[in-house]
């Protein structure tokens, strides 16, 4: 029996060991990438453009299989399994770094003259950096020209547009949102309208203090999105059917992501994109004009790779010839200024971009995440059910809007 | 011939294998956790491939043969959730405190580093200068060049030097280059090199220093950081964070998983925004689960009524009302939650109404009850079916004889005799619902909730999807809390269960 037992014990050690050897061992001259299922293949596509991005190193690009799938693990990541520099959101990092998954890095000013200075501030948290801004996420305003047949100027312009039309072309909707959900996709309608998520002062940061005025946006609320106590049909409280209803020729005016622009475009609409009009032809929407990053992580000092990661991030991620081969084939706006303007850059990524530049507001995770309940992500599409679904009264419900976005700015006052 | 099979070289050769397969997979995990500093995790491993091998090379443990796996599964997948979750639930384990202190420690001194006003950053090569490690830094705004090692700072003149077209220096005598590829993981990369003090350069990436102080001091004695800066010192405040002595709201990050002993429980009661959703949670989730019983085993039992009796058809009609509970849930919750949409839902098509299923906290528990009397009520048919075959039909004889209408009959003889039956399974259903965390997930979302009234709680939640929005419903994640009321929902569903199983007894008795 002995010897059986040791013939047992042998087969088992020998198995055991020959799955040891092909166990990855992390090379400190690699460095490792997590990227979800579109950016890390396209990632190693423009990486692949030039023999080495940091000399002397190796990039491993780990592509996961979708968004949730990549943030749960680096939620769960360890200094052995985690990467060096993972492409996400830049809503994760306020998280990321309370948690001490990130690592800040600090740029020349050469390097972040590459960049609006704004798209930092997606990035930071407590005043430092985490990531290099690589492409920009934002919505704008497609309009139908087989129905519209100029921009509208004004918010009430679209209103008009559609009462006058709504019976006679069969309108389901005059504008709704197609990409980015009521609250992150809407915020432009907020603004458009007067609410603001946050506002700036003059010398480009945060103004701590300052929230809108809940009687001026429910008074615009009630004037254009309301007939009496209910909604007039205008803009829908939910975002379901708008792309399918929108690209049908039944809502003329729709709010649309850049990651998705194609779509519209393969279906025969050009991409005349603006920002969402405001109560007044000065005053348009500011759509959130966030940046995706790549991220520095923790994991990077662990393993002996910090500065190389950094190197990558500068010289890859955060440089024109860089974004310029990675946004050929992801076809997102480029975050870096040289990038945005190459010739390679697209009619739709440059619509994009030219809508952001002329009304777009960061995306400052730490303001809008707020406590569970009461974030920005919640409030807001809790405020378009309330008026446009359950018709309670718009300014007594964005009073109540305000409280809450107001708390959150007092609250990440000393994170911002 | 099969009993040959079990025995002799054959079997043996079977078992040595399977075992060596096991025991290799174990191995390689065992490996893998004790990698990932895992040790628990590595340690039960190592305890499992002993227990295995020895029962099963033993001749002597043949009772334990049949239970070691079952063992060795119940003790992996369930009783250390359970002790994990009630580890944690005494824990401070949120957003902001996921880490160990000694790793919260490591992160607070590395990002205690602060570059000057300007962000001062230099062209750097990195190497060694006489032994030493060293960086020659050119500094292009002021036109000089110089070498710092970790104790000088020596200025060096540009005609001594190789610079290329951008005016960067890339060499100098007695100063020899690392290969970049050698740079990250070298000693120089975590060294500061002498600036103007208080301010050091360090290697920001392969060819970058940049000029920065330490703003944050760890004095591993006391346990304390001292802000070089304002002098002020941060301590261990007993809740996983070093919070400023001065003010105590000014806490660095990142914090650390800290024991807090009954903190969490003591929220529970003593947190208004705790304890207010917590206590309307409850109610719902007690009335949701009483009205699922009350409601799936009426129409079950009904139905069984109905078809105990020979008709026409009954073994067609038989089947098709097991089918809902042969289709998976998960569909069954998706397609119901479309046939609740307000705008283009079939049911307010066919009501010709536009009721707002689920914006109205009524109607959303209404849909949740009715969709889950839809999931459960062929159950409560089989299982009424057959106990209705169980009971005696001398009894139901007897009673008839003796006067009783068929309503007597049921309500005196036939209900009293199949609540005796089926008490356990009631309790048990009773003990499913209320954690029947995938209807309310994917039906209702545990809304709706009017968060501009602050609510936190949606009207259908109940205490299980109530914890995981806690848990990971935001981005503001609050583990310990959820795992002390993941506690308290273990305790009232142990117990009922065990009251389910004393009920049992009962049956056993009747049998």
């Amino acid at each position: 029996m002995k010897n059986k037992l040791f013939k047992g014990f042998v087969v088992a050690a020998a198995v055991a060991l020959s799955a040891g050897v092909v166990t990855p061992v992390h090379a400190n001259t690699e460095i490792v990438v997590w990227a979800d299922e579109t950016r890390g293949p396209n990632i190693r596509t423009a990486l692949a453009t030039k023999s080495s991005w940091v000399s002397g190193y190796t990039v491993t690009v780990k592509a996961f299989a979708n968004f949730d799938a990549l943030k749960e693990a680096i939620d769960k990541a360890t200094a052995t399994t985690g990467p060096d520099i993972v492409v996400g959101a830049n809503d994760w990092v306020p998280t990321l770094a309370k948690n001490g998954k990130l690592a800040p890095l600090t740029l020349t000013a050469s390097q972040r003259a590459r960049f609006s200075s704004s798209q930092f501030y997606d990035l930071s948290y407590k005043k430092k950096l985490y990531g290099i801004p690589v492409d920009v996420n934002n919505v704008a305003m497609i309009y139908n020209t087989k129905l519209v047949t100029t921009a509208p100027k004004t918010f009430g312009d679209m209103v008009d547009y559609y009462k006058a039309n709504k019976t006679s072309k069969s309108l389901k909707a005059g504008l709704c949102v197609a990409g980015g959900g009521m609250s992150w996709g809407a915020h432009s309608v907020f603004s458009a309208l007067g609410a603001d998520a946050y506002y700036f002062n003059a010398d480009g940061r945060i103004n701590k203090s300052k929230t809108f005025d809940p009687n001026v946006f429910g008074s615009n609320v009630k004037k254009f999105l309301l007939d009496g106590k209910k909604s007039n049909g205008f803009f829908p409280a939910s975002d379901a059917g708008c792309k399918d209803n929108f690209l049908a020729g039944t809502v003329p005016f729709a709010i649309i992501g850049n990651w998705e622009w194609t779509d519209y475009k393969d279906k025969g609409f050009t991409m005349n994109l603006m920002p969402v009009p405001g109560a007044t032809a000065s005053s348009p929407g500011k759509a959130f004009g966030s940046v995706s990053g790549a991220l520095l992580t923790s994991f990077a000092s662990t393993r002996g790779v910090e500065a190389a990661a950094k190197s990558l991030l500068v010289d890859f991620f955060g440089s024109t010839s860089g974004q310029v081969a990675y946004q050929k084939v992801e076809k997102r706006p480029p975050a870096e200024k040289g990038a945005a303007t190459d010739a390679s850059v697209t009619d739709g990524q440059k619509g994009f971009g030219a809508s952001a530049a002329e009304a777009s507001i960061p995306q400052v995770g730490a303001i809008l995440n707020g406590p569970s309940g009461k974030s920005y992500w919640d409030s807001a599409p809790a405020y378009w059910t309330a008026v446009l679904t359950d018709g309670k009264d718009p300014v007594a419900e964005a009073k109540k809007l305000r409280a809450i976005w107001s708390a959150n700015l007092k609250g990440a006052a000393s994170d911002i | 011939m099969l009993i040959q099979l079990f025995r002799g070289k054959v079997a043996l050769a079977f078992k040595v294998i399977v075992l060596a397969l096991v025991t290799g997979v174990l191995i390689t995990l065992a490996q893998s956790a004790f990698a990932q500093e895992q040790y628990i995790i590595s340690l039960f491993l190592v305890a499992t491939i002993a227990l295995l091998n020895y029962t099963y090379f033993s001749k002597k443990r043949v009772p334990l043969k049949f239970f070691v796996p079952g063992i060795i599964l119940l003790a992996a997948f369930v009783l250390t959730p359970v002790l994990y979750t009630l580890v944690m639930s005494t824990y401070t384990y949120k957003t902001g405190n996921y880490i160990s202190k000694e790793q919260a420690t490591q992160r607070i001194s590395a990002l205690a580093l602060e570059p000057d006003e300007n962000g001062t950053a230099f062209d750097i090569v990195v190497g060694d200068y006489r032994n030493e490690p060293a960086l020659l830094v050119s500094d292009l705004n002021a036109g000089s060049y110089f070498i710092a090692t970790t104790k000088e700072r020596i200025e060096i003149d540009a005609s001594v030097l190789t610079i290329d077209e951008y005016g960067v220096a890339t060499a100098a005598s007695d100063f020899e280059a690392l290969d970049s590829g050698a740079i990250s993981g070298s000693d120089a990369a975590k060294l500061r090199f002498k600036y103007s003090d208080p301010y050091f350069i360090a290697v920001e990436s392969l060819n970058v220093g940049v000029v920065f102080r330490q703003s944050l001091e760890y004095l591993a004695e006391s346990d304390q950081f001292k802000s070089l800066i304002t002098g002020d010192l941060y301590s261990d405040n007993g809740d996983g964070n070093y919070a400023n002595l001065n003010d105590p709201s000014d806490k660095l990050e990142p914090g650390w998983r800290d024991p807090t002993w009954f903190s969490n429980y003591l929220r529970l009661f003593q947190d208004d925004r705790v304890r207010d959703p917590l206590v309307s949670v409850f109610i719902w989730t007690v009335v949701f689960a009483s009205l699922t019983v009350l409601t799936q085993f009426a129409f079950g039992l009904f139905l069984a009524l109905a078809l105990n009796k020979p008709i026409r058809g009954r073994r067609l009609y038989r089947s098709i009302l097991v089918l809902p509970y042969a289709m998976p849930s998960i569909m069954s919750i998706l397609i119901w939650g479309g046939m609740f949409n307000t705008e283009f839902g079939a049911i307010n098509e066919i009501l010709g109404r536009q009721i707002a299923w689920f914006q109205d906290p009524n109607f959303a528990r209404a849909a949740v009850i009715l969709v889950n009397l839809w999931l459960g009520f062929p159950y409560f048919y089989l299982v009424s079916s057959g106990s209705l075959q169980a009971i005696p039909t001398e009894l139901l004889e007897a009673a008839a004889i003796d006067g009783a209408n068929p309503r007597q009959v049921f309500r005196k003889v036939t209900l009293p005799l199949l609540l005796q039956i089926l008490s356990p399974l009631l309790i048990a259903s009773f003990a499913f619902n209320f954690n029947n965390f995938n209807l309310i997930y994917l039906l209702t979302g545990g809304g709706p909730k009017n968060q501009l009234d602050g609510e936190i709680a949606g009207a259908t939640d109940i205490l299980i999807s109530y914890t995981y929005q806690i848990a990971f419903g935001s981005n503001v994640q609050d583990l310990g809390l959820a795992s002390a009321i993941s506690v308290i929902i273990f305790v009232i569903v142990a117990s009922i269960s065990l009251y389910g199983v004393r009920k049992s007894k009962v049956l056993e008795s009747f049998s």
